[in-house]
């Protein structure tokens, strides 16, 4: 409740006083004067109540106008802040799209073939080249399942199954897998083969997508095909010519008796190089078939022991020439596995001849060859020269020689480890190494106890 | 020499039938050196009943390979008890397959192989085959 002000309190006094002064004036009976004193005693108290009721309402109307400028001005602020905000939307809002339609220029731009799918599978975003690439257009693809729509096959020509795709393995067991082995199907029966990239897309920790980059290497192909060709013919040609300084190096070998000694050691080199030239030929031919995939896998039980044995009895003048100890060990139930006994003999073969070559004399080879519950394990272990940390991981390049060994053993062509891999590859196991430089090396390689699978082809290793 | 053993050598390259029949006069044996096919049929209808003691083939020749050779050898019975061997430098399964199934009693890598090795196993072949007769 207000009060009031202190002015008031004397009219209020003043009015009190009146209204004393009247009830004795109407005690005495002098009604005149008290009517007279009455009327303004009532007009007083209207002054006073009005008065008062007027300060009130002027007071609240100052608090009330007061509050409201108050108000005002923080409208007026929020106001301001508000246009503020707006502006900053608006020019994030076009920040924003002017950098969606950068990212998707950019997507556009991809010369590949760019596809993102749900972690169902389903096709969220595909670029221009992609369209091309495939035959359909985005709306044909968009929320469509890729693995459904895309028909995938492995380079024998059988379809990938939807749990082999690369899409699907990238999201179930959230991998980058890159692969040139694949082909693809676009719209009606167009179907070229594949370079392919497909990672899992993370976003806080789970995978929300898979996104894979597709390329055409038709044309890839056809060069590297005609490259095979090409150096299987020449290599063939090179053969014939081979053959006649061989021959003929043989045939003076043959008169060395009316040679000098000097003219001897003449032929002699020349007969040890058209050897190494042979050899590279036959490594080139190999590689050359193996890389065409019109090598015949033709699996047969075999007997992996014997297989070896049998080896070391062709190299028995190598070993001897060195003296190193050979040791052949095996796994005491050992079972015949179904492989192509022609390429798994050309993997020992490499292996052997290598750990013979870069193994000083008096040294130690050693072949074990043990099984697990799904592998035949070989392993081929020599004390030689080992191969330098740095070289390592171009081990199985062609054509790639450990810096270590070119100084001491010159004679090599580095395709002996290529042709190892690809062999080894291609018959459904793996191969790695262990190796200490001046320690030794041991190379390891798996066969899966399955087999291989039978492969028609036109080619044969070594023919 | 009377009795020294023939061989008939098809081989379509000169140097290559030089030093084979170079290498065969060493070792005693009389190299027939012909560079075609026609030629090596030429050879064999004309030597009458002294026929070769075996044949020497290369299988890619000038004028026909060594299957069509074998063919055109089969025409006569005399002819196909003459042992043949086949030196290319290329054995590819089907080739050697279809050539010892054809009749070839062994097909040799020739750049793989020493002249006295090839030469080795040809005396072989003619101590075990029979005489050719006409």
């Amino acid at each position: 409740m207000s009060r009031l002000p202190k002015s008031q309190y004397f009219i209020l006094g003043a009015l009190i006083l009146q209204l004393a002064v009247t009830i004795l004036l109407f005690l005495s009976g002098r009604t005149a004067l008290m009517a007279s004193l009455f009327f303004v005693t009532s007009s007083s108290i209207l002054v006073l109540g009005l008065s008062k009721s007027l300060t009130t309402v002027t007071t609240t109307l100052q608090q009330k106008t007061q509050e409201a400028a108050s108000r005002l001005g923080e409208l007026e602020e929020t106001k301001k802040q508000m246009t503020q905000v707006l502006a900053d939307l608006r020019n994030e809002k076009a920040n924003m799209e002017k950098e969606k339609a950068k990212d998707e220029a950019l997507l556009e731009s991809i010369g590949d073939g760019l596809v993102a799918t749900s972690p169902d599978g389903r096709v969220l975003v595909v670029n221009h080249a992609t369209e091309e690439l495939f035959g359909f257009a985005k709306d044909e693809l968009i929320g469509k399942r890729f693995y459904e729509i895309i028909p995938m096959a492995d380079a024998r020509g059988e379809l990938i199954k939807t749990e082999d795709r690369p899409m699907k393995i990238a999201l179930t067991e959230d991998r980058k897998i890159s692969s040139s082995d694949y082909f693809l199907f676009g719209k009606g029966t167009r179907k070229f083969p594949a370079a392919i990239t497909v990672a899992p897309v993370h976003l806080n920790g789970e995978i929300i997508a898979a996104i894979g980059i597709y390329r055409d290497i038709s044309h890839e192909k056809d060069v590297d095909r005609m490259k095979t060709e090409f150096i299987s013919l020449a290599s063939h040609q090179l053969r014939t010519p081979l053959s006649a300084i061989k021959w003929f190096a043989e045939l003076l070998s043959d008169s060395s008796s009316s040679l000098s000694s000097e003219q001897n050691d003449f032929v002699q080199n020349i007969a040890l190089s058209t050897e190494r030239m042979i050899e590279l030929v036959n490594s080139l031919l190999n590689v050359s078939r193996i890389e065409s995939g019109r090598i015949i896998i033709d699996p047969k039980p075999t007997d992996l022991v014997a297989l070896v044995k049998n080896l070391l009895l062709e190299l028995e003048g190598k070993i001897k020439e060195k003296h190193h100890r050979v040791i052949v060990t095996a796994h005491e139930q050992l079972p015949e596995i179904t492989i192509d006994p022609k390429l798994v003999r050309q993997v020992y073969m490499n292996l052997l001849t290598n750990a013979i070559k870069y193994t000083p004399d008096y040294g130690e080879i050693e072949v074990a060859i043990s099984k697990n519950d799904t592998d035949i394990i070989s392993r081929v272990s020599d004390n030689g020269y080992g191969i330098p940390q740095a070289n390592k991981e171009k081990l199985f390049q062609k054509f790639y020689r450990a810096e270590n060994v070119v100084k001491i053993e010159p004679d090599g062509n580095g395709l002996g480890l290529y042709l190892v891999k690809a062999i080894i590859e291609s018959s459904g196991g793996k191969v790695w190494f262990e190796s200490q430089e001046n320690k030794g090396t041991t190379f390891y390689f798996s066969l899966p106890l399955s087999g291989s699978v039978r492969k028609p082809g036109e080619v044969t290793i070594n023919s | 020499m009377e009795d020294q053993p023939t061989v008939l050598v098809v081989e379509d390259d000169k140097q290559l039938l030089n030093a084979i029949t170079i290498k065969l006069s060493k070792e005693g044996i009389s190299g027939i050196g012909v560079l075609t096919g026609e030629q090596g049929l030429k050879y064999l209808q004309e030597s009458g009943p002294k026929l070769p003691n075996a044949i020497w083939l290369d299988y890619y020749l000038k004028d026909m390979n060594g299957l069509e050779f074998m063919q055109k050898i089969q025409t006569q019975p005399a002819w196909t008890e003459i042992p043949v061997i086949v030196v290319s430098n290329s054995a590819s399964e089907d080739k050697v397959h279809s050539m010892l199934t054809i009749g070839a009693k062994k097909y040799i890598l020739k750049a793989q192989s020493r002249l006295e090795d090839i030469i080795d196993q040809i005396k072989d072949l003619i101590a075990q085959s029979p005489v050719p007769s006409s």
